[in-house]
């Protein structure tokens, strides 16, 4: 059996990225994700790879553009305001067919917000936040050992599709220290076939597309071809005590953690209540939603953000249950009490009146 | 019958005792569980007894009860 250590969210997460076959870091610093990259920096020279600290967050995400065009394993990390920087390189990543890895370890916002956990950045992250049209496959673990994993995971991911990969932690999930077993070194295979520098031909790896030959039109229709085919292969998601749930809370990351433990009290008080996790933010398990809410009497989506995730939620679930939301703002998280308050008064005060 | 709702907040309950006597129906107790201040918050003994009069949410000095009437 392998052995289980106790690290850092951050700290296992470039373990495991640098497991998974990462040789090369670009990224800047920034709270709270600062331990990728201190981590990164000592032990990527270990492993006979490259760490830069870029001048920026946009220099960074270039930086990964120009490494991953030349077929190698890198990745940038950042949080939400260094996220916004790199929305104009994610989309020339995804615009050009290449594959990166970016994680983003999510803080208050807008702004310059402040330091504490947040999921306010599900938009941003999930519809796109840069130009065209450009989907980015997002993974939302909630355990270390889950974010070490889907670390591990993401360049198989990204390469195989040739399509950025994000993970969307939050502060909680980069700070929290659990035990967490590491996976095996992973054999890096040579630069692809469509590389720069490999090949017979010399290949091109490009986002403009001027001239009548080379519409841009087809390689949009391309990349959504693409997309539907990752629809179709990628819907990860988890259920939790759904069987013969009566009432669904919908939430992911951190917050699903949360609403776990408040589910554990309120079936100790009788309401029959489960959770519905998305671990695929994009491509989202709509379907899967959907056959869950569909027995449901009510439907909560429960985030650290305003109906953000309850967007996707409506998409999924077509009118086949209410829904009511409970938010947390501005980098703040939930305690289970105010969990566990919130939804059995509104399971008990269903159809009665304030009236005192 | 009617089905009323009395939420109470036990966390900011001092356990003065006030509604106690203005209950008409005499279900409200003390708990004897401590909540995280220290005092025995109350309770409510027989919830289908309660007709929704609001007298201990009004008596209560520190807004620890509403009171929920089911709508007609």
């Amino acid at each position: 059996m392998k052995d289980k250590v106790l690290m850092k969210g951050n700290e296992a997460l470039a373990e495991a990225a640098i497991r998974g076959g990462c040789r090369y870091y670009f990224g800047y610093p920034i709270t709270p994700q600062n331990e990728v990259p201190a981590y990164m920096s000592k032990r990527l020279p270990e492993v006979g790879g490259v760490f830069i600290q870029a001048e920026s967050e946009t220099a960074s995400i270039n930086m990964v553009y120009g490494a991953c065009a030349s077929g190698a394993r890198a990745m940038t990390s950042s949080s939400s305001p260094g996220i916004s920087l790199m929305q104009e390189g994610i989309s020339y990543i995804a615009g050009s067919e290449v594959p990166a890895v970016i994680i983003n370890v999510m803080r208050g916002g807008p702004g310059l917000g402040n330091i504490s956990p947040s999921q306010a950045d599900y938009l941003q992250s999930v519809k796109g936040g840069g130009h065209g049209d450009y989907n980015v496959i997002i993974f939302a673990p909630s355990t270390v050992q889950e974010l070490a994993d889907y670390a591990y995971d993401s360049f198989d991911v990204a390469f195989k599709y040739r399509n950025p990969v994000m993970i969307l932690a939050d502060g909680v999930l980069g700070q929290i220290s659990e035990g967490v077993i590491l996976p095996e070194f992973k054999e890096i295979k040579d630069a692809p076939e469509w590389a720069l520098g490999k090949g017979k031909e010399r290949n091109i790896i490009r986002s403009l597309f001027l001239n009548p030959e080379d519409r841009l039109t087809t390689h949009n229709i391309h990349l959504q071809e693409k997309y539907r085919r990752i629809e179709k292969e990628i819907q990860y998601f988890e259920e939790y005590k759904c069987e013969d749930a009566e009432y669904l809370i919908v939430a992911y990351g951190t917050t699903s953690r949360i609403c776990k433990s408040a589910i554990d009290n309120m079936r100790n008080n009788g309401i029959k209540i489960g959770l519905f996790r998305p671990i695929s933010l994009w491509p989202f398990p709509y379907a899967k939603l959907k056959e869950n809410a569909a027995s449901k009497e009510t439907l909560f989506v429960v985030e650290m953000a305003y109906n953000q995730l309850e967007q996707d939620v409506r998409i999924g679930v077509e009118g086949a249950a209410p829904i009511e939301r409970l938010n947390k703002l501005g980098g703040s998280v939930f305690n289970e009490e105010e969990i566990v308050d919130f939804i059995s008064n509104s399971i008990t005060l269903k159809g009665n009146k304030y009236v005192g | 019958m009617r089905k009323n709702v009395v939420v109470i907040n036990k966390e900011r309950c001092k356990s003065c005792s006030l509604c106690i006597p203005e209950c008409s129906r005499g279900i409200i107790k003390i708990s004897p569980e401590i909540n995280k201040m220290g005092y025995h918050p109350i309770y409510i003994e027989d919830m289908s007894k309660c007709i929704g009069c609001t007298l201990c949410a009004i008596i209560c000095p520190d807004s620890v009860i509403e009171v929920y009437r089911e709508e007609d």
